[in-house]
């Protein structure tokens, strides 16, 4: 085990959610750390509690039981506007469904969480640019999401996760909605992302992508279960 | 990227939702305009009516009423006592009664008119000439009665300056027996209060007690107008009048425009507050539904904006404004759109009998467009509120869980 003090860290977390017909436990007395720098794959079945346990990690969802530290803080205690603003500046978030702002281009879809960090105009201008280069897309800045391929959305979202260089990037099924060839390049960009020093969490069903991780966690019934 | 520039985009990137919003508020905004100038135009212009005849004051029986004057009696030795008094500047006493203008050898061409008696050769500004001349200050026995006929009676009876006219005045609950009195027209003028149906014919107080069968004339007088001094003003020559003589009613111009504001003029206010509370009500369900939808489309990417970090109030920021953006420019519109409205609605309203033609139902005014702005902008508020609730309230991860499921 690293010495080095973990990005984030839930201790027995726990998550119910209330429903009609009895309360479901989708997460049960899970413990998890991440380090700095960490490539974790989150993987099971359906329904596991993989997104859950992801959602938690990211400060998008509060546990109903046990304790989430991120950087050492403990998140339960946070206001909405101080987790708002760890999502901000010290989480990347990619979706499987991308969710970029269609009426924004490339440029502007990863320029605006730099904006809303509060970034520089020269300095926005600098870090998008540098993304779009290393995401391979520097000739469809201009183009919205609707004129780019799935492949080149995810990277575009991917540009957009890392845009306030966040030390954690977390990802949920960043593969689900793509061919094989385009999963294996955005799986090979974030091993170019973990390699420069990014810790990432991915949930994913996608062995090609599960087997790039250095840690593998397998999840069942709301339970890690292995790794 | 600002709140406004985010909303601008979101706004131009659904044309079809945009164009209904925005054009649904600017046909509803062109009501509201309507109705705000309607609230107050009538007053407005009827303020301006009063004052464009150049006298402040207003001096009446005690009997009637501002509308359904009785005659007083003693109208000149009353409006000398009143000429006399320092915080006067000038009087004039009108009479008018009902008459048939008759061109000699036309018969088919009479007219029903109202003929109008004044001490004044001009009366302020209740006539301007456009052919011929105003009332002649003196008038030789034997000759004709001197006419200022209106423009469209002129246009009728094919009158010009010099022409011969005759007067028969009608009398009151049944028919004239009184001579018709050679007439001679010395101008032809466009008369303030004269309505769409009516014709209106001007004269000397001499000329209309000959017109009455008395040539030496009543004393009578159905108004006496009062132009106060310059520095009394006419609150104050009101005051000294009604103090002079208490036997009469007296009124300034703005007391005369309050009485009407509180009684006739409450009608057309109170049906102004409903309509545009009404159409307030149609513009906020409008843009509350249409944004609710926008809102309820993009839940998947509002949960992203927030997992990726953008605070409520950021969301709250970019729907407050989109919804101002809608309001607002559909609000601009809604001014012209509104304008057109008014001037096609004003031309039916002033053609009703009775209604002075210079008198206009919708008075534009700078006040009217600043509280049309504010009552916009207030409704474009409260329809966002809902859904910047739904939006800001929105749980991210089950948002995003429903999504992906989706």
């Amino acid at each position: 085990m690293s010495a080095a003090a973990p990005i984030v860290e839930g201790r027995d977390l726990t998550r119910v959610f209330p429903m009609p017909a009895g309360d479901v436990t989708a997460l049960g007395h899970v413990s998890i750390r991440i380090e700095p720098g960490e490539h974790v794959a989150i993987t099971g079945p359906s329904g596991c509690g993989k997104s859950t346990l992801l959602h938690l990690l990211g400060c998008v969802d509060q546990a109903t039981g046990g304790t989430l530290l991120f950087e050492g803080r403990e998140v339960g205690a946070l206001s909405e506007s101080d987790r708002s603003r760890i999502r901000l500046t010290r989480i990347g978030f990619v979706f499987q469904r991308f969710f970029l702002l269609p009426m924004l281009t490339a440029w502007e879809n990863i320029e605006l969480p730099q904006a809303e960090a509060g970034a520089s105009k020269s300095e926005r201008r600098a870090r998008t640019r540098e993304l779009l280069e290393y995401v391979g897309l520097t000739e469809r800045m201009d183009h919205r999401p609707s004129q780019l391929s799935g492949g080149e959305m995810q990277r575009v979202a991917i540009a957009r996760a890392l845009a306030n260089r966040p030390p954690l990037l977390l990802a949920d099924e960043p593969t689900g909605e793509l061919d094989e060839a385009t999963g294996e390049q955005i799986a090979d960009l974030f091993d170019r992302v973990h390699a420069d020093g990014t810790a990432i969490v991915v949930v994913t069903h996608n062995p090609v992508v599960a087997a790039r991780a250095q840690r593998r966690l397998a999840m069942k019934s709301g339970s890690v279960v292995s790794g | 990227m600002s709140a406004w520039s985010l909303a601008w985009r979101t706004v131009v990137h659904n044309p079809a939702r945009a164009c209904l919003a925005i054009g649904g508020v600017a046909v509803i905004g062109a009501l509201l305009f309507n109705m705000l100038l309607l609230s107050r135009g009538l007053l407005v212009s009827f303020r301006d009516l009063l004052d464009t005849a150049g006298y402040d004051v207003r001096v009446l029986a005690n009997e009637g009423s501002p509308i359904h004057r009785a005659p007083l009696a003693g109208a000149p030795s009353l409006a000398g006592e009143i000429e006399r008094l320092p915080s006067v500047r000038r009087v004039a006493l009108i009479r008018s009664d009902d008459a048939l203008a008759l061109p000699p050898g036309r018969d088919a061409d009479a007219a029903s008119v109202t003929l109008i008696g004044s001490t004044e050769r001009q009366l302020g500004g209740a006539w301007d000439i456009v052919k011929g001349s105003t009332l002649p200050a003196e008038v030789h026995p034997g000759e004709p009665v001197p006419l200022v006929v209106s423009t469209k009676l002129a246009a009728r009876q094919r009158l010009e300056p010099g022409s011969p006219l005759r007067i028969r005045v009608n009398l009151a609950g049944g028919a004239s027996v009184l001579p018709s009195v050679d007439c001679r027209v010395v101008g032809i003028g466009s008369f303030t209060f004269e309505s769409a149906y009516d014709y209106t014919v001007a004269t000397t107080m001499a000329g209309f007690a000959a017109a009455h069968g008395a040539p030496d004339g009543k004393d009578e007088a159905d108004l006496v107008l009062v132009a106060s001094a310059p520095d009394a003003g006419p609150e104050a020559a009101a005051k000294a009048i009604a103090a002079l003589r208490p036997d009469v009613r007296v009124y300034s111009n703005a007391q005369v425009v309050d009485q009407f504001n509180a009684r006739a003029f409450s009608y057309f206010r109170q049906i102004s507050v409903v309509l545009s509370t009404i159409t307030l009500a149609f513009a906020f369900l409008l843009v509350a539904t249409l944004l609710t939808m926008s809102v309820n489309q993009r839940l998947g990417e509002v949960a992203a904006l927030r997992a990726l970090g953008f605070p409520r109030r950021r969301i709250a920021a970019n729907l407050l404004c989109e919804s101002a953006l809608l309001v607002g420019v559909g609000g601009v519109a809604a001014l012209p759109l509104g304008g057109v409205l008014a001037i096609v609605l004003d031309r039916i309203l002033r053609a009703m009998p009775g209604v002075p033609e210079r008198l206009h139902f919708f008075v534009f005014e700078m006040d009217t467009v600043v509280l049309h702005a504010a009552l916009l902008t207030a409704t474009g508020i409260l329809a966002a509120l809902y859904p910047i609730w739904l939006a800001a309230r929105l749980p991210i991860a089950a948002t995003l869980r429903k999504e992906i499921v989706s």
